[in-house]
């Protein structure tokens, strides 16, 4: 096995009573990457995330996580990774501080580690607010805050800027970066594709329980750019969309050597419209 | 040459061992240190002990007063028997069940698992507060209910209240697996409390009752308290004992047969 391995997924499937939502999962996340699990509402990232975890247990299939298999994880090895879920709660009563304190406690953490965690996710200053006065955003990143404050090797995150406001979203991109440059390995779930391209190193397309593309963003973006196109908007608002072939590119030649160009750019797809696409094919198949 | 690698390899085992039972310690205080912030600063729960003592003072004071300042035996046994059932079932149940449950209703409990807290740590740092607080409780309700201090039995006054308070703590440990929130948890808990709580109450008015609370672990506090107010000397019964330790067994069992199957919270 690879060296800096440090989760690997094969042949992952899960079955509920009356459904299938994982069928054959199979990915692997390295030292220092951001992989990105992008799909839509019931595609079954929850609960990959929760396998991976140990907080259930997959009908077939081997995850390895950190060389364990995760169907018999023991409580150790939450002491070396860090899991925000999606409804991941704090303790309302207690102050900002005391949230942190507490765990703390459990992982053998220094004061100083929480004070730096806590200057972090910038709530320094709301450290002796009950947390249930905080606000969605302040309480999404003291749940951030909590996750990494033993400092794990892989950190899970579901959905962590769901509902988030963009400069909130930013800030939390900021710090995953910052995690990821110390050689955190960071497993996330987004719906949202913009994060993903510009987050993750990799991402999974999932679809109804299947990964449907893997990759880096680009190398997806790139392999889905099929027929290239480009978008012009020439001198009197006219603007066209034009294939790439010959006749078509003395026609932009000719409007750039007469400066008759406002804006051009070409139209390779995001990977917003290539989930679109892989997943639009799929549910016609 | 062999034995001495043996012994060698034992010596560190032991200090392994040791070593992560003092990591254990730590983790067993941070979820004490959890449920210390969180029943004390939940109202609901802190009336509990508070109310017991306030209404076992009261009493005491009013039908004194009835009485020209003292209390017949018979009210001081009733007295010390609600005081005490109420604070074990009451208390307990409520105390411990409804915590475990508040913590399913905020998701801290699964944050708590995933982060390597075990089921064990968890039981034990779940009711150790609860369990110092009744002690604490019984204790006090037994001072000021009048009895004469040098007719109590300090041994098994302990032992019983030890044992009594430690299964109540159990069965709030049931009532929280089971519940699914706060209200949920009161709802479970009221079936115990009619039977752990009234029985014995109620015991003495009824020759039947009194019977059959002699099989129930609070029955048996109160079958000691009673003798207490009544000035006897109290003598444990082996039957006493096979309750005591019976139901702590059992209420265990059941616990454990529950967390096999779910854990605490069920996916
Ligand atoms: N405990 C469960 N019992 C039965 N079905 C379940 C259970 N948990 C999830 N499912 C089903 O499995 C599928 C995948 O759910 P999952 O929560 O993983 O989706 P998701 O990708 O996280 O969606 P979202 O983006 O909305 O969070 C869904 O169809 C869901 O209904
Ligand atoms: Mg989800």
């Amino acid at each position: 096995m690879e060296q800096n391995v440090l989760l690997s997924l094969s042949h992952i499937s899960k079955r509920f009573k009356t459904e299938q939502a994982l069928k054959d999962i199979n990915m692997t996340l390295h030292q220092g990457e951001i992989l990105g699990f992008l799909g839509p509402s019931g595609a079954g990232k929850t609960t990959t995330i929760k396998i991976i975890t140990g907080q259930l247990r997959q009908t077939s299939g081997e995850a390895r996580l950190l060389g364990t298999d995760s169907s018999n994880i023991d409580a150790s090895i939450y002491e070396k990774i860090g899991v925000v879920s999606d409804n991941s709660g704090i303790y309302k009563k207690m102050t900002v501080w005391q949230n942190l304190y507490v765990f703390a406690g459990i992982w053998q953490v220094s004061r100083e580690r929480v004070e730096q965690v806590l200057a972090q996710v910038g709530l320094a200053e709301h450290r002796k607010k009950p947390a249930g006065k905080l606000s969605k955003g302040q309480t999404q990143r003291l749940v951030l805050a909590r996750a990494v404050l033993h400092k794990p090797r892989v950190l899970f995150l579901d959905e962590p800027t769901s509902g988030l406001d963009p400069s909130t979203a930013v800030a939390i991109h900021r710090m995953l970066l910052e995690l990821k440059e110390e050689g955190m390995a960071i497993f996330l779930t987004t719906h949202n594709m913009e994060e993903a391209a510009k987050l993750c190193d990799k991402v999974a397309l999932l679809h109804d329980g299947e990964i449907v593309e893997f990759g880096s963003p680009q190398e997806i973006c790139l392999k889905h750019n099929r027929n290239k196109k480009y978008s012009v908007l020439l001198e009197g608002h006219r603007e066209l969309e034009l294939d790439q072939n010959p006749e078509n590119v003395r026609k932009i030649a000719g409007w750039m050597e007469r400066d008759e160009i406002m804006r051009i750019h070409s139209c390779e797809p995001t990977l917003e419209t290539v989930f679109l696409e892989v997943t639009g094919k799929e549910l016609n198949v | 040459m062999n034995s001495l690698n043996g012994n060698m390899q034992s010596m560190e085992m032991s200090a392994y061992h040791s070593a992560q039972r003092a990591g254990n310690l730590h983790k067993l205080a941070a979820v004490a240190r959890i449920k210390w912030l969180c029943i004390s600063r939940n109202a609901m729960i802190m009336i509990g002990p508070v109310l017991v003592i306030g209404m076992v003072y009261v009493c005491k004071i009013l039908y004194g007063i009835n009485s020209g300042g003292t209390l017949v035996p018979f009210m001081r046994g009733v007295l010390l028997n609600i005081g005490i059932t109420m604070n074990i079932c009451a208390e307990g149940f409520i105390m411990v069940g409804t915590s475990i449950a508040e913590e399913k209703e905020s998701h801290t409990l699964r944050v708590l698992m995933t982060s390597s807290i075990t089921g064990i740590q968890y039981f034990i740092g779940s009711i150790l507060f609860p369990f110092m607080m009744l002690m604490a409780v019984n204790y006090f309700v037994l001072f000021i209910s009048g009895i004469p201090m040098d007719i109590v039995p300090w041994g098994s006054f302990f032992f019983v209240s030890m044992v009594v308070s430690l299964t109540s703590c159990v069965l709030g440990m049931i009532v929280g697996i089971c519940a699914k929130n706060q209200m949920n948890a009161n709802l479970i808990s009221y079936p115990f409390l009619m039977v752990f709580m009234m029985v014995p109450v109620f015991g003495n008015m009824s020759e039947g009752l009194h019977r059959i609370s002699g099989f129930l672990f609070t029955g048996v506090m109160t079958g000691m308290t009673e003798c207490l107010a009544g000035g006897e000397k109290y003598v444990m019964s082996s039957l006493d004992i096979a309750v005591l330790f019976g139901e702590l067994l059992i209420s265990i069992l059941v616990f454990l047969v529950l967390y096999k199957r779910n854990g605490y919270e069920k996916d």
